[in-house]
C-alpha cells in the first residue's frame, strides 16, 4: 500500500483540490440557487438589452438595480428578533403562504418569549430613546377632543453636530444620505418575525387578554391618542361625545346606542365590536397570548371609532420583513374618503369592512385559525356604522373650513396662510377633510439608504391633533415633528416662527 | 499521544483531511446568504453570545472566516497550534444553542433532541476528531517551546557563572544611549 501513503506533497495536492473544488462548486451552485422557489435571494438582475435600432439611447432607470446598496434579510424564524432598521434590507420569502405551525412546542414558545422579551424590550426602549427625546413636555393649553394634553415637539433627536433644525434642513438630500443623519427614518415593528397588532399600555391595562408574551408597545402612552376617545356622530351632533367618556364594548353598546342608531347601524356596530380570531390572537397554539384568545374586534384598535394607537403591518406585501409598520388610522370622517388604508388603496367603507380579516393578507390561515366569515350584507352594515362616525367639532373654522378671524389667534392665522402658501400643505390636504383621494410617493429614501416605501395614502388633517403619532408608521411623534419632516422633505425653508404658526393652525383643524 | 520513543504519534491523516474538508465546506457555505442550513441557529447564537451587539450578517461572516481557517489548517497541516484555541472556542460555541435555544434544539429537553439538537450532539465526534489531530501537534509544539526556554535559561545561567552578563547589559545601555 505504498502508493497510498499520504506524503506531504500528496497532502497538499489533495487539500488544494478540495479547496478549489468546493470553492468553485459552491459559488456556481449559489448562482443557480438564487431566484429559485426555495431561495430568499432574488435573482440577479440581467444586463439591459436595448431594442434593436435604439442602441444609442441611455439605459432606462428601471434597468438599474437599487438593491446593491441594501442588505439581504437575515434568515429568521417566527418569534426571533429582527433588526430595528429593516428598511435597509431586501429579499424574498421562500413562499407567499404562511403556516400555522410554530417553530417549537407551545410551552417552549411561551418559555422562549419569557426569556427573550425583557432584553428585547430593553433594547427597544434604548433604540427609541436614541431616536426620540420623549421629554413629556406638553403644548400649553392644547388638548385633544377628550381633554388629553397634546405633546410638544420636535422630539426626534437632532444628529450630532447640529444645533438647530434649520441648520439640518439646509442640507441637500444627498448630503443627508451620505452622512446617514436623516432624523425621520422609517420605524419597523420591534418584532417583525411575528409582527401583528401591538396594543398600547393603556389598552392592555383594561384588556389584559391582549397582553402579548413577546413584545410590548414602544411608544410612551403620553404620545398616543387618548383612551377612550370621544365618539361623535354625523347624525347626532347635538349629543357631542355620545359615549360620555366610556369605551364602547359588546356589553354596553346596546344601552348607549339603542334609539339613536338605525337597526342596520346597530348590527354593523355590534359586528365591529365582536372579536374574531386573527393570525396571532386566537384559540390555537399559533398565538402570542399566554391564554387562548377570543381574538380581536375592529374596535379594539379603532376604539370608539377612532384609534388607540395600536400598530400592525400593512398586509400588502411579501416577504413579511418588507411589510411596512402601519398605525391604526381613525375611522372618523371616513364618509369623506374614497380611498382608505395607508398602503392597500381600499376603495370603499364596505370593502374596508369586508377585507379587514386581520389574517395578514393570507386567507389560507383561515382554515387553521377560523374565519371571520362575515357575509357581504353584514360587512355592508359595518360600513353603515362607519359612515356616521364624525370628526370632532372645529369651533374656530367656518363652513368653508377657513379660520374665523375673530376666534383665531395671530399665530393661527399666519399658520393658515402658510398652510395654503409657502408650506405647500394645501397642495395635498384640501377641501372639507383636508385630504385628497391620492396615494403619494414622497420619495423619502432620497434622504437615507433604504428600500423605497412607495406611494402612501394622503391622510386627512381634520381632527389631526387627536391622532398622534404621525405618518403611516408613527415616525413623527408630534405635530412639530411632522412640520420638521415636511420642511426637510420638501425643502420649504420655514423659519422657527413659521413652524410654530403651522402647528398652531393644525391644532384648529 | 507519545509513543514508546517519547515522540508524539502522527495524527491520523485521513481523520485530519476529512475534518478539514468538512470544516472548510460548511464554513465556505456561510459566505453565501441563505445557502447554509446552519445559518439561522449559528447567527442567532452569536448574536445572543454578544448580547445582540453583532448583527446576523457580521456574525455569519466572522464564523465563516473562522471555520474556513480551521478547515485550511487541518487540510494543509499548518498553524495547528495557533488555531487550536479557535477550534476549542468554536466547538464550545456549537454546543451553546442547547442552552440558549433549547426550544429549537430539543423536542423535550434534555433527552429528546430535534434534528438541530442531534446535529449539535454529533459535534462531540468532531471535537474528539479535532482533538486527536491537533492536540499531539500542540503538545509537541509546547514541549519544544518548553525545551527551548529551558535551554535559553541554562545558557543564560551559564553566562552568568562566567560573568558574561555585565558586558551584555552594558552593550544594551550603550545602544540605547
Amino acid at each position: 500500500m505504498k502508493w497510498f501513503k499520504m506524503t506531504k506533497r500528496r497532502n497538499y495536492i489533495f487539500a488544494t483540490i478540495v479547496v478549489v473544488a468546493l470553492g468553485i462548486g459552491i459559488t456556481t451552485t449559489y448562482a443557480k440557487y438564487r431566484g429559485t422557489d426555495l431561495a430568499r435571494v432574488p435573482e440577479l438582475p440581467g444586463e439591459f438589452v436595448p431594442v434593436e435600432g435604439y442602441d444609442n439611447y441611455p439605459d432606462p432607470p428601471t434597468s438599474k438595480p437599487i438593491t446593491n446598496t441594501l442588505e439581504l434579510y437575515p434568515t429568521i424564524d417566527k418569534g426571533f428578533r429582527t433588526p430595528f432598521d429593516l428598511w435597509r434590507y431586501y429579499g424574498r420569502d421562500a413562499s407567499s403562504f404562511s403556516s400555522p405551525i410554530l417553530p417549537m412546542r407551545f410551552e417552549q414558545w411561551v418559555e422562549f418569549h419569557r426569556k427573550q422579551k425583557p432584553q428585547l424590550m430593553e433594547d427597544v426602549r434604548e433604540y427609541m430613546a436614541s431616536r426620540y427625546d420623549f421629554s413629556g413636555e406638553t403644548i400649553s393649553g392644547a388638548t385633544m377632543s377628550g381633554g388629553k394634553p397634546i405633546m410638544k415637539g420636535p422630539v426626534a433627536r437632532l444628529p450630532e453636530g447640529f444645533e438647530t433644525w434649520e441648520e439640518l434642513a439646509a442640507l441637500s438630500p444627498e448630503e443627508m444620505k451620505e452622512q446617514d443623519i436623516f432624523p425621520y427614518m422609517p420605524l419597523a415593528h420591534p418584532l417583525q418575525s411575528t409582527a401583528h397588532m401591538v396594543f398600547p399600555d393603556a389598552w392592555v391595562k383594561v384588556h389584559p387578554e391582549h397582553k402579548r408574551i413577546d413584545v410590548d408597545m414602544d411608544f410612551p402612552q403620553a404620545y398616543l391618542p387618548e383612551f377612550p376617545p370621544p365618539l361623535f356622530l354625523t347624525t347626532h351632533r347635538e349629543l357631542g361625545d355620545v359615549t360620555n367618556g366610556r369605551e364602547i364594548t359588546l356589553d354596553n353598546y346596546y344601552e348607549i346606542f339603542d334609539g339613536i342608531l338605525t337597526p342596520e347601524q346597530m348590527e354593523g356596530l355590534k359586528e365591529l365590536l365582536r372579536p374574531s380570531p386573527t393570525t396571532w390572537f386566537n384559540h390555537t397554539d399559533h398565538r402570542i397570548t399566554e391564554a387562548a384568545s377570543k381574538g380581536v374586534a375592529c374596535m379594539d384598535c379603532h376604539v370608539n371609532g377612532h384609534t388607540n394607537g395600536a400598530f400592525e403591518l400593512a398586509p400588502d406585501s411579501r416577504p413579511h420583513m418588507a411589510r411596512l409598520r402601519v398605525d391604526t388610522p381613525t375611522l372618523r370622517g371616513n364618509y369623506n374618503l374614497m380611498q382608505l388604508s395607508s398602503k392597500r388603496s381600499v376603495r370603499s367603507l364596505d370593502h374596508f369592512s369586508e377585507i379587514e380579516e386581520y389574517f395578514d393578507g393570507d386567507p389560507g390561515m383561515q382554515q387553521a385559525i377560523g374565519p371571520r366569515a362575515v357575509k357581504g350584507e353584514v360587512s355592508n352594515r359595518m360600513g353603515d356604522f362607519n359612515a356616521i362616525v364624525d370628526n370632532p367639532p372645529t369651533p374656530k373654522l367656518d363652513p368653508l373650513m377657513r379660520l374665523i378671524p375673530a376666534l383665531a389667534t395671530e399665530s393661527e392665522l399666519r399658520g393658515e396662510e402658510l398652510f395654503h402658501g409657502k408650506a405647500k400643505c394645501a397642495q395635498c390636504h384640501y377641501g372639507d377633510a383636508f385630504v385628497e383621494d391620492c396615494f403619494r410617493d414622497l420619495k423619502v429614501e432620497r434622504f437615507y439608504l433604504g428600500r423605497p416605501e412607495g406611494p402612501i395614502k394622503t391622510f386627512p388633517l381634520r381632527g389631526i391633533k387627536d391622532s398622534p403619532p404621525y405618518l403611516h408608521d408613527g415616525r413623527c411623534p408630534t405635530l412639530h415633528d411632522v412640520v420638521e419632516f415636511f420642511n426637510i422633505v420638501f425643502q420649504l425653508e420655514l423659519t422657527r416662527q413659521e413652524k410654530e404658526d403651522l402647528v398652531a393652525y393644525l391644532l384648529c383643524l | 499521544m507519545p509513543n514508546e520513543l517519547g515522540k508524539p504519534a502522527p495524527a491520523p491523516t485521513f481523520l485530519r483531511l476529512s475534518a478539514g474538508t468538512v470544516y472548510f465546506y460548511f464554513g465556505f457555505l456561510k459566505f453565501f446568504p441563505d445557502l447554509s442550513p446552519g445559518e439561522f441557529l449559528a447567527g442567532q447564537t452569536i448574536m445572543r453570545l454578544t448580547n445582540y451587539w453583532v448583527d446576523a450578517k457580521t456574525a455569519l461572516f466572522l464564523l465563516a472566516i473562522m471555520e474556513c481557517a480551521i478547515g485550511l489548517s487541518f487540510l494543509f497541516n499548518v498553524f495547528l497550534r495557533f488555531l487550536f484555541t479557535f477550534f476549542l472556542f468554536h466547538q464550545f460555541s456549537t454546543f451553546l444553542p442547547l442552552f440558549f435555544f433549547p426550544e429549537i434544539t430539543f423536542k423535550i429537553a434534555p433527552f429528546a433532541p430535534t434534528m438541530e439538537g442531534q446535529y449539535i450532539f454529533k459535534n462531540l465526534i468532531s471535537l474528539s476528531a479535532g482533538w486527536t489531530v491537533m492536540f499531539p501537534a500542540v503538545k509537541a509544539s509546547s514541549r519544544q517551546a518548553r525545551a527551548e526556554k529551558a535551554e535559553r535559561k541554562a545558557l543564560a545561567s551559564k553566562k552568568l557563572e562566567h560573568g558574561d552578563a555585565a558586558p551584555v547589559a552594558n552593550q544594551a545601555h550603550t545602544a540605547n544611549a
